[in-house]
């Protein structure tokens, strides 16, 4: 519950905020906090030094490009992303930040940091794979733009490398989506979830089964729960969920995921 | 959308009692705690004191084979430390309600010589804040020895299994064997005999919110120390510190105020309390100890766990319940704090709500590398009627019967009151059968049907569940003597005093240690109630000190007794108090007998001419300051202490036969659930409650312990769990894992409310502050109705809905 | 550091480490103990207060953070000792039992009622999600909300 000692410097600016982190190993981004802080109580993980990203205003901001993109700032609370009437033409980001927790949680949270986590369970990072989503990492050497299926690189990790930032996330255009999650009670940890777009063929992510989203396609909704099957998984077992049922709870709800999003 | 909550009396009326108690006044309480003023353990603060870190095992079992402190010590800003070893050679080990051989077992403040649970206090260090107490804790440095584990009780006493306490020789804490009416008969002459082959209540307890505490002061000069802690039964904790640490009671003060949550669980924080108290000793300061989530979790008073084995029940083909043999094996962890007492305490309900005479359980406790167990909310009871409840629903799913019909065919029935049991407890009162089908007709039992066909439409199972639960409230603490005939407790007693201040104040101290249950508030009916005043004019003083003398052996808030012993003893010390006033105003108004008086507007006159009116003020100045020329034989001293001792006789040890408790309160609930099957996830969808306490002083208060225990019932029954993995690592340490319901889980709920007086009781009232495990069984009993499935486990979690199915 | 805070309206000036959280500072340096901590990762909600505004738990936010901010407590609800309607409210339903939830449930209805001031039971619940309680069922607690919506 309390935190190891820890500097901390509330940089003016990115560029500042990217020389900080360069300049120190031991440094940490604090994005909402709703996360690492609860890190360090716990002293899992205790950096020397939090990098506060709030306050920002080049992080923040959604934009509507005329082509439907969505260019979100990273530092999108889940409450600002859900009340963006930008926003509102990619549909499923709201309502899956709506169900991401609680009011405090959502308050402070931030689209980046649910990604830069990169816990398995989750719900950003599946669903920025499915729909396409382009990271931009920005560092000392420039910007550079990741596509969502190669951000993910393992548990808590991501192509965010030290003295890097993730500055912005581009969402193309497309409404044909879905998720669905068995979480633990309403609006709890994810259990298992699964992240869909139709675009043709059905496109689904799955979390929760893996250190990254797994991506499984299917012609149609009703083969999805096959591709699931055949796709290699090794789910953890943990006290919530053993691997053979989570792996079961991961066919339907790719399916009912898949099904949503064919129906849109 | 329905209105999420009603509450609806019964049909009958309920008899309306004229005056305070029955009002559902609002609390007195509430001004405070609402404006953030309440004062909650860790809200005292004393200049300088230290902070206290525990250092914990990491291991579940182990030898301790070095400690070395001088680096924290060494740190900057900390004070000092405190080990096993010095615990060991400032105290004796704490003392051991059981028989052999629990009672050979070793028990101090801090661990000695070894760990036997992941999580156990090992060190403690105390320093200038609570970030350096933790900094210097990472700098102490243990060694240990780990050694195999034992989490599995089922396997406590097979040869070769790992042994907690080489003195009491094995894992085997206490084992006692029941038997009453004539169990062979009843087989032998029995229709059918159901086997139920195991049965498992699972492991978890209430959370409060508000997790243990103290701040703990030494007074070199006396020698005593001023424990404010939230400990919710400080006459045990003192009965457990004294003798410990070789000290007086009267050198142990305990203060409480506002409590966050007790539920039971706080009843045994007495070794935490031990080490402030040494340290505050040794560091000649204040001590300060805040217990964290995940400490609570791993180390803080889970509930019992329990297997029923080889259950067999006697019964008639028509659904007579004739009897049931059962071995109940119960899990009690590292050490035994209040266990095992509850190897005798669910006898209080031995044949739950149900008529059958012949009885046989064989009781066995052992120890585990888990958190020790103590009391949490029905306590032992919830247990053994969730058991009840199970052999009910499966003997009516194997004969092919409605589990309403065998309910109300086997209940104790309302004529059979005041009922004696098979052990010789006595049920007060109580008609299970009418509170039954008050239940049925909230849920819309009738319509049950056409809701099972449209979620059936739906793609979901929809099943209905019953649960009926009994409270039995004011222990009589002789049953202790059925798990250590050598113990020399019983009865029970609670303490009130009631003065009139010199200007008039009528001013109540409690012994009692609320948590929530409103003692101020229903304190204050009665009172008024009795002197004629209103409750707005009684001050009572919140929560506990034992400086108030307002306390004796059984002193707090625990095992739903309040209405009944400190409701009771505030209504004897209002008594003394108003024959008092009555002796008084007759002297002052020159020898006027006391059937000429009356008490009226704050004050007391004479009958036929009010106008000789003596306000309270007038009584409290006369005695307090203004007492010459006073009758010398005037026996008055308006500062009036009561002990309510409930009517107890010591129970026949050898029979395990007599009263247990003194109260019968009861609850029946409903519940729908809807199950999805393709995942096993289910919601509930419908529930009802509906209770009897017998006469309820503030009816608002009572349905909210109602309430509050359903959700706690439902949190149990489907998420929350202490679940150990095989190495004996607590996989639920904090709230992220241990799930407890949120405001978007609950169902809509409907309550309904009967009364049966006591007959026994000062006021007719019962205990209540316990009776919602009935929830899991309504739970268990509505996935077995969905699923059509036996369900065998108190826990059912998505993964074992869908498990059912499969 | 030196953090400056407004909380209530009254502004204080303090060097605190930076890995203080905001609930400790409230409560240990300010010596405002009505908000609670009842948990130690995130979930319980009963330190949750005001900062600019916008509803937070206070566990999840370092003092030095919060330099600079107006921060709404549970003391700074009711004037003079007297109850707001919400507060009136909660004790008319018996929206408390122990109290100790209760301050972060008053602030996270104010934050509702201020953005909402009819909600629905739904989004009373919702509103409400972040707020631990094991005393009450919430059951009470949403009428309560209810009752002082317009």
């Amino acid at each position: 519950m309390l935190l190891r000692e820890v500097e901390y410097v509330k940089p003016g600016s990115v560029a500042e905020a990217l020389e900080l982190l360069a300049a120190n190993d031991g440094a940490r981004a604090l994005a909402g906090g709703q996360t690492l802080i609860n890190v360090m109580k716990a002293r899992a993980a205790s950096p020397d030094m939090l990098v506060d990203l709030n306050g920002l205003p080049e992080l923040k901001g959604i934009e509507l490009a005329s082509d439907g993109t969505l260019a979100i700032g990273a530092m999108t609370t889940y409450t600002e992303l859900m009340r963006s009437a930008e926003a509102k033409a990619r549909p499923i980001l709201g309502e899956v930040c709506a169900t991401i927790a609680d009011v405090q949680v959502r308050n402070r949270g931030t689209i980046g940091g649910n990604v830069c986590s990169n816990d398995p369970t989750n719900h950003l990072p599946p669903l920025m794979v499915a729909v396409g989503a382009t990271m931009t990492v920005l560092g000392a050497a420039g910007a550079r733009e990741v596509p969502a299926e190669e951000f993910f690189l393992g548990v808590y990790m991501t192509a965010v490398g030290p003295g890097e930032l993730l500055t912005k996330i581009s969402i193309p255009a497309g409404k044909k989506d879905g998720f669905a999650a068995v979480t633990l009670g309403a609006d709890g940890t994810c259990l298992a979830n699964a992240a869909a777009t139709v675009n043709g063929s059905v496109r689904v992510a799955l979390g929760c089964v893996d250190a990254v989203p797994v991506v499984v396609t299917a012609g149609s909704p009703d083969g999805i729960a096959d591709a699931v099957r055949s796709a290699g998984l090794d789910p953890p077992s943990d006290v919530h969920a053993s691997a053979e049922y989570r792996l079961h709870l991961t066919t339907v709800v790719a399916t009912r995921a898949a099904e949503e999003a064919a129906s849109r | 959308m329905t209105e999420s909550s009603s509450t609806t009396l019964a049909p009958e009326k309920v008899e309306v009692q004229k005056g305070w108690g029955g009002q559902s006044l609002k609390r007195k309480e509430d001004k405070r705690l609402l404006q953030g003023e309440g004062v909650f353990v860790d809200d005292v603060k004393r200049h300088g004191m230290g902070y206290l870190h525990f250092v914990r095992s990491p291991y579940a079992h182990a030898h301790i084979t070095r400690i070395d402190v001088s680096a924290a010590e060494a740190m900057e800003g900390v004070y000092g430390t405190l080990t096993g070893e010095e615990v060991a050679a400032l105290t004796e080990p704490f003392f051991q309600i059981s028989s052999v051989p629990g009672a050979n077992i070793k028990d101090y403040a801090l661990a000695v010589g070894k760990v036997r649970y992941v999580g156990e206090a090992v060190v403690a260090v105390v320093a200038e804040t609570r970030e350096l107490a933790r900094d210097a804790s990472e700098l102490v440095e243990v060694d240990y020895e780990p050694l195999p584990a034992l989490v599995d009780a089922r396997q406590a006493q097979e040869p070769g299994a790992p042994v907690l306490h080489d003195d009491a020789g094995g894992n085997l804490m206490w084992s006692g064997l029941y038997s009453w009416g004539d169990v062979d008969s009843a087989f032998a002459e029995a229709d059918r005999v159901i086997e139920i082959d195991e049965l498992h209540f699972h492991r978890f307890n209430s959370t409060p919110l508000e997790c243990d505490g103290a701040l703990v002061e030494f007074n070199r000069g006396v020698e005593q120390w001023t424990i404010h802690t939230n400990n919710q039964f400080p006459g045990f904790a003192a009965i457990m510190m004294g003798p410990a640490m070789q000290v007086g009671l009267d050198k142990l003060r305990f203060v409480t105020q506002d409590i966050g949550g007790g539920f039971g669980n706080k009843i045994t924080s007495h070794p935490q309390l031990v080490v402030c108290c040494l340290l505050a000793r040794k560091l000649n300061r204040a001590i300060q100890w805040t217990e964290w989530r995940t400490d609570f979790h791993m180390s803080m008073s889970h509930g019992n766990e329990r297997w029923f084995q080889e259950t067999k029940v006697a019964v008639s083909s028509d659904g007579t319940l004739l009897g049931f043999k059962t071995k109940a094996l119960d899990d009690a962890g590292a050490w035994l704090r209040y266990e095992p007492l509850g190897g005798v305490i669910w006898a209080q309900v031995t044949p739950g709500m149900y008529r059958w005479r012949h009885i046989e359980l064989e009781f066995t406790q052992v120890a585990t590398n888990k958190a020790p167990v103590s009391p949490n909310r029905g306590y032992s009871r919830m247990q053994h009627l969730w058991f009840t409840e199970r052999i009910i629903d499966i003997v009516a799913h194997e004969l092919g019967l409605d589990p309403v019909e065998v309910r109300k065919k086997n209940y104790i029935r309302a004529e059979d009151m005041p009922y004696e049991t098979p052990n010789g407890c006595v049920y007060d009162s109580g008609d299970y059968a009418r509170m039954l089908d008050l239940a049925l007709e909230l849920i819309g039992y009738d319509g049950l049907g056409a809701r099972r066909e449209q979620a059936k439409a739906n793609g979901k199972l929809l099943g209905v569940g019953i649960g009926s639960t009994l409270d039995s409230g004011t222990n009589n603490f002789g049953q202790s003597r059925m798990i250590n005939p050598e113990l020399q407790f019983s009865g029970n007693n609670e303490v009130a005093t009631v003065k009139l201040d010199i200007f008039g104040e009528i001013v109540v101290t409690l012994g009692t240690t609320p948590q929530g249950q409103g003692h101020e508030t229903t304190a204050a009916q009665v009172v008024a109630d009795i002197l004629k005043c209103s409750p707005d004019d009684v001050h009572v003083r919140a929560g506990h000190d034992s400086y108030w003398n307002s306390h004796a052996g059984f002193s707090g808030t625990y095992a739903s007794q309040f209405a009944v012993t400190g409701l009771g003893a505030v209504k004897g010390a209002t008594e003394m108090l108003r024959d008092e006033i009555f002796k008084l105003a007759g002297a002052v108004f020159g020898g006027v007998p006391a059937e000429a008086l009356e008490l009226a507007d704050g004050g007391i006159r004479i009958k036929e001419s009010p106008d000789a009116f003596l306000p309270f003020m007038a009584c409290g100045a006369i005695i307090n300051a203004n007492n010459a020329g006073l009758p010398e034989d005037l026996d008055v001293t308006l500062n009036c202490r009561y002990v309510y001792r409930p009517p107890f006789q010591v129970p026949d040890v050898e029979k395990k036969f007599g009263n247990l408790t003194l109260t019968y309160a009861a609850q029946i609930h409903v519940a729908v659930v809807e199950i999805d099957p393709e995942t096993g996830y289910y919601e509930i969808v419908d529930y009802a409650a509906v209770d009897d306490c017998g006469k309820r002083i503030n009816p608002q208060i009572v349905e909210g312990q109602v309430m509050g225990a359903t959700a706690q019932a439902i949190g149990a029954a489907m998420h929350e769990i202490y679940e150990y993995d095989e190495d004996g690592n607590l996989l639920t340490p904090n709230f992220y894992d241990y799930h407890v319901p949120h405001a978007l889980d609950m169902p809509p709920l409907a309550t309904g409310a009967i009364e049966s007086p006591s007959p026994f009781t000062p006021l007719g009232t019962k205990g209540m502050g316990e009776g919602g495990g009935a929830g899991i069984h309504a739970i268990s009993a509505a996935i077995q109705d969905a699923t059509g499935k036996t369900v065998t486990n108190s826990h059912n979690p998505y993964q074992r809905v869908w498990e059912l199915l499969q | 550091m030196d953090v400056s805070v407004t909380v209530n309206g009254t502004t204080y000036a303090r060097d605190v480490e930076p890995r203080k959280l905001l609930i400790h500072f409230l409560r240990d340096d300010l010596d405002l103990t009505g908000s609670h901590v009842g948990c130690d990762t995130g979930n319980c909600g009963a330190c949750s207060v005001l900062v600019d505004g916008v509803l937070v738990k206070s566990c999840m936010l370092l003092a030095v953070q919060a330099n600079g901010a107006s921060i709404e407590t549970v003391e700074g609800l009711s004037e003079n000792g007297e109850l707001t309607p919400l507060q009136q409210s909660f004790n008319e339903h018996h929206a408390l039992q122990c109290g100790y939830c209760t301050p972060g449930m008053l602030m996270s209805a104010t934050a509702l009622l201020r953005e909402n001031p009819s909600p629905s039971e739904d989004e009373i619940k919702k509103a409400l999600q972040g707020n631990i309680c094991r005393c009450t069922g919430y059951w009470n607690i949403v009428e309560a909300v209810k009752a002082v919506g317009k």
